[in-house]
């Protein structure tokens, strides 16, 4: 059997096997969360961020599985491979989007995901107190969902936005970095 | 409610306040710069193309997993989703609203309104229309919206001792901010009516407010 | 033909699911909240068990994870990390294995003549793992001590799919 690029995995995924929602019952549900975590934290953005990276690292483990479980694919031998993988199969099943890969490092241990689209922020602009758009990572959900959905494969990575077009930046980027790859765990009381 | 979206400033100060990121993005794809168009540039009719259900599943998730944390019962789960729904809600119904300008009509009686929420809304939200919609027979302020299987539901495995649970209050807080924005303040629950085709079946009850049904009686 | 147990074992290494249809190592006493339904299954014997008495059902959990795990971690060492078993067989029962890239272990005991049950592990994690338990809303994105696995759509949704195989009995 021919081997999979992983644009034709996404892609194939994409068309054939997912049952969809309209995108704006996504966007508008993600707004009330942002929002819902402003109103919680009184508009501590620093805290919203902190706190929608953890629900993404929820979500990241949980959505793995859901990638793995429709593509069948084999464990990517390389970093870049990873890199692919997020982009075209990764956001292209959850988010229809396939974010560009630039910006690696020497040591092939980071690059920059950049984002043209993303259906997370469409209708939003940030709250208008001087704050927001110095603090805010609107789209910071989708770190925590890169952190845990790696380091459920076992890589241990950070990603963190760099600039959002929410905050008047020219382009939204996202940095990712591989800190390590991670042992598999042994069972309690056994060396 | 807290106010995301808000009001803009002029798009153009904001790059100049903030020199550091200037020089990270210079680095990326020149074509990117006609983003720049602002939120309100955007033509509202435009759709975006539909997403999966399971990222809609999975943010759902840790909205329940984020709302179950120090909640004294199921009623105030219930009340953290409906809350969820209703900013939905108020949003649904402006693009609704400007989107359907051509034919729109303000509704002013109940039934009406009741089945612009049953189409409309619910089409342009939860992508099918919703199954039935009832009249109480014993209680004259009281409807039933009924959804076989509500898209907050799918997936959705209630434990026994949680069996009053309904996940789909989430969609009963998008009827209630539609109704409220509407002129029609009523109280909206959800309630599981499990069948043997339909497990996740749910009926909204709608309870109008006294002022409600007052109104009505005069334009009888 | 038939299937003796399942097992469902996480990333750290605990069993979050188990369900016995029949026994066939040996005797067990019960112990574990997860542990079968069916007392008929259990030993009744009465009187706590001492020594090299019957197993419990964490016990034999453990020496089942013991045996998949130190297996796996050889066969991976002897041809590389891509490399897995598929089963193994004792002369009185077969055992079968199959891990996903998240170190979920899948593994069902049969009788010896039983084959090809590897597709039906991961149909079980495809089609029931992950749509009733990891996109269940009311799962917890982990499951310590089993939690959430044991749902009533995931249950249910096992025992349809296994029940009209000809490898059930």
């Amino acid at each position: 059997m021919a081997v999979r690029t992983p644009r034709q995995i996404g892609e194939d995924v994409w068309k054939t096997r997912i049952e969809k929602v309209n995108a704006e019952l996504v966007t508008l549900t993600y707004g009330s969360v942002v929002a819902q975590l402003c109103k919680d934290f009184t508009n501590d953005y620093i805290q919203v961020n902190e706190q929608l990276d953890k629900m993404g690292y929820n979500i990241g483990i949980r959505l793995i599985e859901d990638i793995l479980a429709r593509t069948n694919s084999e464990r990517c031998r390389s970093f870049k491979d990873t890199a692919e993988m997020i982009s075209k199969v990764g956001f292209k099943i959850f988010l229809n989007i396939t974010p560009a890969i630039l910006n690696w490092s020497q040591d092939n241990k980071q690059f920059s995901l950049i984002f043209d689209d993303n259906p997370l922020s469409d209708f939003v602009e940030l709250p208008d107190d001087g704050k927001a758009i110095n603090e805010l990572w609107y789209s910071n959900i989708l770190c925590g969902v890169l952190r845990g959905a790696l380091e459920m494969v076992q890589l241990q990575v950070e990603a963190k936005f760099v600039s959002d077009v929410l905050r008047g930046d020219d382009t939204t980027e996202m940095r990712v970095t591989l800190i390590r790859v991670l042992e598999d765990e042994m069972p309690v009381g056994d060396e | 409610m807290s106010k995301l979206p808000t009001p803009s400033r002029a798009s153009s100060d904001k790059s100049s306040s903030h020199p550091g990121f200037a020089v990270r993005s210079s680095a990326t794809s020149s074509s990117l710069a006609s983003r720049r168009a602002t939120v309100y540039d955007r033509n509202m009719n435009r759709r975006a193309p539909d997403l999966a259900l399971s990222t809609f599943a999975f943010l759902f998730s840790e909205m329940v997993q984020y709302s179950q944390k120090n909640v004294k019962g199921v009623q105030e789960m219930e009340n953290r989703l409906s809350a969820y729904g209703y900013h939905v809600g108020q949003r649904v119904l402006e693009l609704a609203t400007v989107r359907e300008i051509k034919n729109a009509k303000r509704e002013t009686r109940v039934l009406g309104l009741l089945q612009f929420i049953n189409t409309t809304i619910w089409k342009a939200i939860f992508g099918k229309v919703a199954d039935a919609l009832e009249k109480s027979k014993d209680q004259e302020d009281e409807y039933m919206i009924i959804d076989n299987n509500p898209v907050a539901n799918s997936y959705i495995s209630v434990p026994k001792e949680l069996s009053s649970l309904d996940c789909a209050s989430f969609q009963a807080g998008v009827i209630e901010a539609v109704m409220d924005g509407c002129q029609f303040p009523a109280k909206i629950t959800a309630h599981s009516v499990p069948t043997e085709l339909y497990p996740l079946k749910t009926v909204f009850l709608v309870k109008l407010d006294p002022l409600v049904i007052e109104r009505e009686k005069y334009m009888r | 033909m038939t299937i003796y147990s399942f097992w469902i074992f996480d990333r750290h290494c605990e069993c979050i699911y188990h369900k016995d249809f029949k026994r066939p190592m040996r005797q067990l006493r019960p112990t574990s909240a997860l542990s079968s339904t069916d007392p008929k299954q259990r030993n009744t014997s009465g009187g706590p068990p001492k020594g090299s008495g019957p197993l419990t059902v964490d016990d034999e959990s453990k020496l089942v994870f013991g045996v998949v795990f130190s297996l796996r971690n050889m066969v991976k060492k002897l041809s590389g990390d891509q490399e897995s078993f598929f089963s193994f067989k004792t002369t009185k029962y077969k055992l079968h294995f199959f891990e996903t890239q998240t170190n979920l272990r899948f593994v069902m005991v049969t009788d010896t003549r039983v084959d090809g049950v590897r597709p039906i592990l991961e149909q079980i994690y495809a089609g029931l793992y992950v749509e009733y338990v990891v996109k269940n809303p009311l799962s917890p994105p982990e499951h310590p001590g089993g939690e959430g696995v044991n749902n009533e759509l995931f249950t249910l949704g096992l025992d349809r799919f296994l029940r009209p195989l000809s490898i059930f009995e």
